[in-house]
């Protein structure tokens, strides 16, 4: 992996990279997309993919409604907080 | 010892007594990032059966057998299982002060049992590595030798155990995050039937691959926590009941099981080749049958896992933003930035690569290619395994090819650790139970080897495990505190 397409894909995950971290980074993932090939030799035709070992259907619950009391204490883990609102930069 | 772990919380001598002796030892091994046996006491066995009665928590009654097990004994639990009130780091900067509002279903159902959090151990960051040397937090040591590592990502917790800290401790289990570190350790570590032991309260990282399981210093209490842990969870919807067919299937060891040997060069080095031939001439003398099968597959199982792994980690860690919780840089000049400095400041370099790997391998045009063959190839283990256990009973493997290596650059380098994941991560792809069991010491290190059952069939598990420890005593480190050996309370 070339080091464009490293950044393209640290742009999609919002991830920040600096120089150096780049070049170890776009290293380190090269050789893991590398060894990912060798999937390539199994032959997968006619094999559905496995989303979950042992469930085999969605399972549904009544769409009802419930109390949580969590909201104060989510509240108090938030970095910044006016009233009851998290503070971040202006957007604009 | 079972008295004295009965006792230790319950008078205030006992209790100071045992809280220094933890914290001196904790500064040499760094298995707690915080230990704190008052704030456990606090979170009270009737809040948590409120928790569990609420009939959003219904389980699998335990048997009463297990419920006295556990019944006030201290346990630790590694940090990315919510405890309330407690840390949940997760090994993190990102969550470096974040206090848990909650805790989750595995920790209520012990706690209504009456056990007592005593404190969270430390541990790869986010689950990510097989060291315990990913955390951005402390350093642990191995309790054999301090100049090698616990193994991870639950090293805290299997050094906790394996250091007679507490009798018991909470990991998780994504590609062998408990039995790998229990190995290195010389302790039991069970990674359970995917979707037994309710989730809800463990930070995700992989979701379709990882559980909550037990690292304990006896068969009796792995079976027990687990039993206790166990159980639907209508705050998890991939959580599973156990058929009732196998809920009160004995665990008493049964003549006539037949247990499946890998044959072939498994890439294990001397010591670990010559301990998995030593462990089948054990069972063997003990009257257990051995067939030889194939799991042709198995060479596929480290890219699948870590295909699977990278792509649940990029969607899962999306939400760690620095926006209504975590870190949070100093200075941005809008929300994006602000996004992405926290996620540059809060991460550290293995967790940045997963997440790279997994939105890298989900990006449109390469899915087919990658995500969508690995689950296909998870498929096909799936069916090798479900084909041999047609054929034997239990699965007899290795659990890592080395033995507890190194620290830093005297280990092994992070990608031979990630292929060195080939005989755990197999249990997670296919969401089999599998039991890590110390087999004794080779060159003063623990060896360890590991036991896979089909699904929900945990009881056979024990029923070998519990011969093998009558044989094969878990191993002691050194400065194990004498008085916790004898029935004495030290004063």
């Amino acid at each position: 992996m070339n080091i464009d397409e490293l950044l393209l894909t640290a742009e999609l995950a919002q991830l920040e990279l600096t120089e150096s971290e780049s070049v170890a980074l776009a290293e380190a993932v090269s050789q893991m997309v590398d060894y990912f090939a060798r999937m390539q030799e199994v032959d997968v035709d006619g094999l559905p993919p496995t989303t979950h070992a042992l469930l085999t259907e969605n399972r549904l619950r009544p769409d009802t409604v419930r109390e949580s009391t969590l909201a104060d204490n989510l509240l108090e883990s938030a970095p910044d907080v006016e009233d009851r609102f998290v503070v971040i930069p202006n957007v604009l | 010892m079972e008295s004295y772990w009965k006792s230790v919380l319950s008078a205030e001598s006992s209790r100071a007594a045992y809280q220094s002796a933890v914290t001196a030892r904790n500064q040499q091994l760094g298995a707690f990032l915080e230990f704190d046996p008052e704030r456990g006491a606090a979170v009270s066995a009737e809040h948590c059966l409120e928790a569990v009665n609420r009939g959003q928590r219904a389980g699998d009654n335990p048997p009463d057998s297990a419920l006295a097990t556990v019944e006030r004994l201290p346990f630790a639990v590694k940090d990315n299982i919510a405890v309330d009130t407690f840390s949940l780091t997760c090994g993190s900067r990102m969550l470096e002060r974040f206090r848990s509002p909650y805790s989750a279903t595995a920790v209520a159902r012990l706690c209504a049992a009456g056990a007592t959090v005593v404190g969270k151990t430390n541990m790869d960051e986010f689950g990510m590595g097989s060291a315990t040397e990913n955390s951005a937090l402390a350093q642990t040591h191995n309790p054999f030798d301090r100049s090698r590592v616990a193994g991870g990502s639950s090293g805290g917790s299997a050094v906790a155990v394996a250091a007679g800290m507490v009798p018991f401790a909470l990991g998780s289990d994504t590609g062998g995050s408990i039995r790998q570190p229990a190995a290195f350790c010389g302790v039991y570590g069970l990674k359970p039937t995917y979707g037994s032991v309710s989730r809800y309260g463990l930070v995700a990282y992989a979701s379709s691959l990882e559980g909550i399981g037990v690292l304990a210093s006896s068969v009796d209490l792995t079976e027990a926590v687990f039993q206790v842990m166990r159980g639907q969870d209508e705050m998890d919807h991939s959580s599973l009941a156990t058929p009732a067919e196998l809920v009160g299937a004995s665990s008493v060891a049964q003549t006539g099981t037949r247990v499946g040997v890998l044959t072939g060069d498994l890439g294990l080095d001397d010591q670990v080749a010559a301990g998995y031939q030593r462990s089948i001439e054990v069972l063997q003398q003990l009257g257990y049958r051995f067939e030889r099968v194939e799991l042709p597959t198995l060479e596929y199982c480290v890219p699948a896992y870590y295909t699977i792994a990278a792509a649940e980690a990029s969607a899962n860690l999306a939400r760690y933003n620095g926006v209504r919780y975590g870190l949070r840089p100093d200075y941005a000049e809008n929300p994006e930035e602000l996004v992405r400095a926290a996620r540059e400041q809060g991460f550290g370099p293995e967790v940045k690569l997963r997440i790279l790997l997994g939105t890298y391998v989900l990006r449109s045009g390469f899915q087919d290619q990658y995500y969508l063959r690995a689950q296909k190839i998870r498929t096909a283990i799936r069916n090798d395994l479900t084909r041999i256990f047609q054929s034997v009973d239990l699965l007899f493997m290795p659990v890592f090819p080395v033995q507890a290596f190194g620290h830093g650059a005297e280990g092994l380098s992070p990608f031979q650790q990630k292929l060195a994941d080939r005989f755990t991560s197999t249990a997670n792809l296919s969401g089999l139970p599998a039991l890590a069991l110390p087999m004794g010491l080779e060159n003063g290190l623990p060896l360890g080897m590991q036991l896979m059952a089909p699904a929900f069939h945990e009881h056979r598990l024990f029923q070998v495990a519990r011969v093998l420890e009558e044989e094969l005593p878990p191993p002691v480190p050194p400065q194990y505190p004498p008085l916790w050996q004898s029935h004495t309370v030290p004063e």
